[in-house]
């Protein structure tokens, strides 16, 4: 007895001991510590600067991350594959914008309330109000306002990661040298693209995509918010062809038809290509593009380039689009996903990836020191984000079918000359029968009524 | 007894493991697409949560004038490259079916287009149909002609793509031809040119009507394909400008992927499925018109 009291008492001891001492020690990753993440990342610059950034977390924190790499546009139909199994593989994933309304309305991305509501994981210097607000507005939250915007209904599903906005890039050097003055309104944008051509001879005014689809669609938008249009008005009934929805369209037409050579197919890539090539004094769409202008690689007019926020027409009103990430429903570790996700967008690692050459989603990394030495267009980007439209552009399941109309017609009133208002017409007449069918109008005759 | 039905049944136990296979590999995927086309399913759905629609896929889509558009530029395509690769094809192997030094080598060569991945065709061609770097309209500029807008205007756009594939698939209605030529009867011909044939009469009544089994085989398999064909367009113009590239196979994609309608999708695969069977049985129906009343004339001709 009193031989096993002598045994069992320091044993004891040395149990406690050691138990207070993890306790006292127990960091937020120690449980976590070995596990192996699978991660779904676009090929992207902004992933290839996350790829720089990523040891640093396994070294912080244990955990270790396999990343499978895919084409943006392939992403989609992998993941809707893998997030209809039982089981997953992937414990974390990257989404283009307008995948939210498919995985948050099949109900396959967790809610993230309950993890930031869990002490051990949420970290309280995170700070979520220094995350940009249209980004989270339009990548995370689902089920607000329209369903796909935030609102005191809303909740989030996804923190903008990757995000980008639209910029106008424009030839320092060309401006200079007639005297030009940076457009501050649509109006003197319109004016400067169709002015430059004949200025500089075979250069073309503003480089846009123009190409048949989903290209011709994200030009049109563009214009469509700063120039006051919507696509569908607040009851849902298509209002591309309005005076502002006409509007845009001359804007887009009156650009491809000053722009450089061949501009009427050009697609992101030509587009930007013919901006870096010098054959393009302007260029308008997003943000990551702004990485390859001064790689000498990739361009020729390096350090002749300056930026400025979007134009202004009856108001302001930039793209929000890019990547955002989320926790699969069918994900293996859930938890350890969610704290490589709080690490990815926590101030630090945001402005690491920002200096590695990524797109930041926060507001402080637009303003930091080094970000602005090492990239001096940041503060401007930081300017213009303030006005990102997270309504710009619809995302509703079926946007990837009226998306793909108003984009195959547009092309048709660039390249063929037909009527912008004919055209518009006939898009908002299919648009109506896809929004019909796919029950948009299931309250109309209810309202109608007069019931309520 | 029991080893007469045994016997009865070999061939049948012989054939089973090729009618189980067949089963399991064509027809169940064809009967799921088949099933699929009833429904409204989309991509994040499991298939039995899918809503029956019945035959709405069918209808909506034959009121759809982007389908019936995209169907008529897929006819337009497919009619014109199969006739124009058969006329080059079949020339070409008129042409070089003699002996001449190199001839394997020479052979090889214009095997090569078909061998090149189509994503790789489709991006060589759009380099050089390039408006400014690309090499046709560099050549152009400098005789001074004016530039030609191969991808961006929508009569050019299918032009352009139908000579991308032309020149791609030329080669196989070549070689099938050229391997047709070369086993033919020497007698014949031999006879013929005794009889002072020309070489233009030789092709016409001897060559050409000799290989006619090849050729209609072939032109069948050109234009199935030619019905399939994706990847060289989705490349090069993805469908555009407008849809005047937008070919059935890429409609049916972007269908799947784009507009995550898989019923739609599987509806459209089952009307280019019809259409081609439609054809290839036409097809083999005229042949065998054709051999019938050859045949019947054969033996008229022996009787007499």
């Amino acid at each position: 007895m009193s031989l096993t009291k002598k045994v069992l008492l320091p044993m004891l001891g040395a149990v406690a001991a050691v138990t207070t001492a993890t306790a006292a020690l127990a960091g937020p990753y120690d449980d976590y510590k070995g596990t192996k993440l699978v991660v779904n990342f676009p090929a992207h610059p902004h992933y290839d600067a996350v790829m720089k950034v990523l040891p640093k977390f396994t070294k912080e924190t244990g955990i270790r991350v396999e990343v499978d790499q895919l084409q943006y546009l392939k992403m989609r139909e992998k993941q809707t594959l893998e997030l209809t199994k039982r089981n997953g593989d992937y414990d974390l994933l990257a989404y283009v914008v307008f995948s939210k309304a498919d995985y948050v309305y099949a109900d396959q991305l967790e809610n993230l309330a309950r993890y930031f509501m869990n002490p051990k994981l949420a970290d309280p210097s995170y700070d979520p109000d220094d995350l940009i607000d249209g980004y989270v507005g339009n990548i995370g939250v689902a089920g607000g306002n329209k369903g796909y915007l935030p609102g005191p209904t809303g909740s989030l599903y996804g923190i903008p990661f990757g995000s980008e906005t639209s910029i106008l890039g424009y030839r320092k050097d060309i401006f200079k040298k007639h005297g030009l003055k940076v457009p501050e309104t649509y109006e003197e944008m319109l004016d400067l693209a169709c002015r430059i051509p004949k200025l500089e001879k075979g250069m073309g005014g503003l480089a846009s995509r123009a190409a048949s689809g989903h290209h011709a669609s994200h030009a049109y938008l563009l214009h469509l918010a700063p120039l006051g249009g919507r696509i569908f008005d607040s009851e849902w009934n298509p209002i591309m062809n309005n005076a502002a929805g006409v509007q845009a369209a001359e804007a887009l037409k009156k650009i491809v038809n000053c722009g450089a050579e061949g501009s009427k197919t050009f697609g992101f890539a030509e587009a930007g290509a013919s901006f870096l090539q010098g054959q393009s004094a302007m260029f308008l769409d997003s943000t990551i593009f702004a990485g390859r202008v001064d790689n000498p690689r990739l361009s020729k007019v390096v350090g002749k380039v300056g930026w400025a926020p979007h134009p202004k027409g009856v108001r302001r009103g930039s793209q929000t689009g890019g990547f955002g990430i989320g926790i699969p429903k069918n994900a293996k570790n859930k938890e350890a996903a969610f704290l490589l996700m709080q690490w990815l967008t926590s101030k630090k690692a945001d402005r690491l990836i920002a200096l590695a050459g990524g797109n930041p989603s926060r507001y402080s990394t637009h303003s930091d020191r080094d970000v602005n030495a090492k990239f001096p267009h940041m503060q401007i980007f930081g300017e213009a984000l303030k006005y990102a439209d997270p309504d710009w552009r619809p995302i509703i399941p079926v946007w990837g079918k009226i998306n793909a109309d108003l984009g195959t017609t547009l092309s048709k009133v660039l390249t063929e000359d037909l009527d912008i208002k004919t055209a518009l017409d006939g898009v908002a007449k299919r648009s109506k029968e896809v929004m019909r069918e796919a029950g948009y109008y299931t309250w109309d005759s209810y309202s109608a009524s007069g019931i309520n | 007894m029991n080893s007469l039905n045994l016997n009865r049944f070999t061939p049948y136990m012989f054939l089973a493991p090729a009618g189980i296979v067949l089963t399991i590999a064509l027809l169940y995927p064809i009967g799921y697409m088949v099933y699929a086309s009833f429904l409204n399913w989309n991509p994040s759905q499991l298939i039995s949560e899918a809503e029956w629609v019945g035959l709405r896929n069918y209808t909506n889509l034959l009121a759809d004038a982007a389908f019936i558009e995209s169907f008529f530029v897929t006819l337009k395509f497919a009619f014109c490259v199969v006739i124009l690769e058969m006329l080059v094809g079949v020339g070409l192997a008129l042409l070089l079916d003699r002996n001449i030094r190199g001839m394997s080598v020479l052979r090889t060569i214009f095997i090569l287009p078909m061998m090149i991945a189509p994503i790789v065709v489709g991006l060589m061609w759009r380099y050089m149909y390039h408006p400014t770097v690309g090499v046709f309209n560099r050549t152009l500029k400098d005789w001074g002609f004016e530039a030609i807008p191969w991808l961006s205007d929508s009569t050019w756009s299918l032009i352009s793509i139908i000579i991308a594939d032309v020149w791609q698939w030329t080669p196989f209605i070549f070689i099938l031809s050229l391997a047709a030529l070369q086993s033919l009867p020497k007698s014949v011909l031999e006879a013929a040119r005794i009889d002072g044939a020309s070489a233009w009469q030789q092709v016409v009544s001897i060559k050409i009507p000799l290989m006619m089994p090849v050729l209609i085989v072939t032109l069948l398999l050109r234009l199935i394909d030619a019905f399939k064909v994706l990847e060289v367009i989705l490349v090069m113009t993805n469908g555009g400008p407008g849809l005047s590239t937008e070919i059935l196979a890429l409609r049916i994609s972007r269908t799947a992927s784009e507009f995550r309608e898989l019923g739609v999708a599987a509806a459209m695969s089952n009307l280019l499925l019809i259409l081609l069977l439609v054809l290839t049985l036409g097809m083999f129906l005229y042949n065998k018109i054709v051999e019938t009343k050859k045949a019947k004339l054969r033996a008229a001709v022996e009787e007499g």
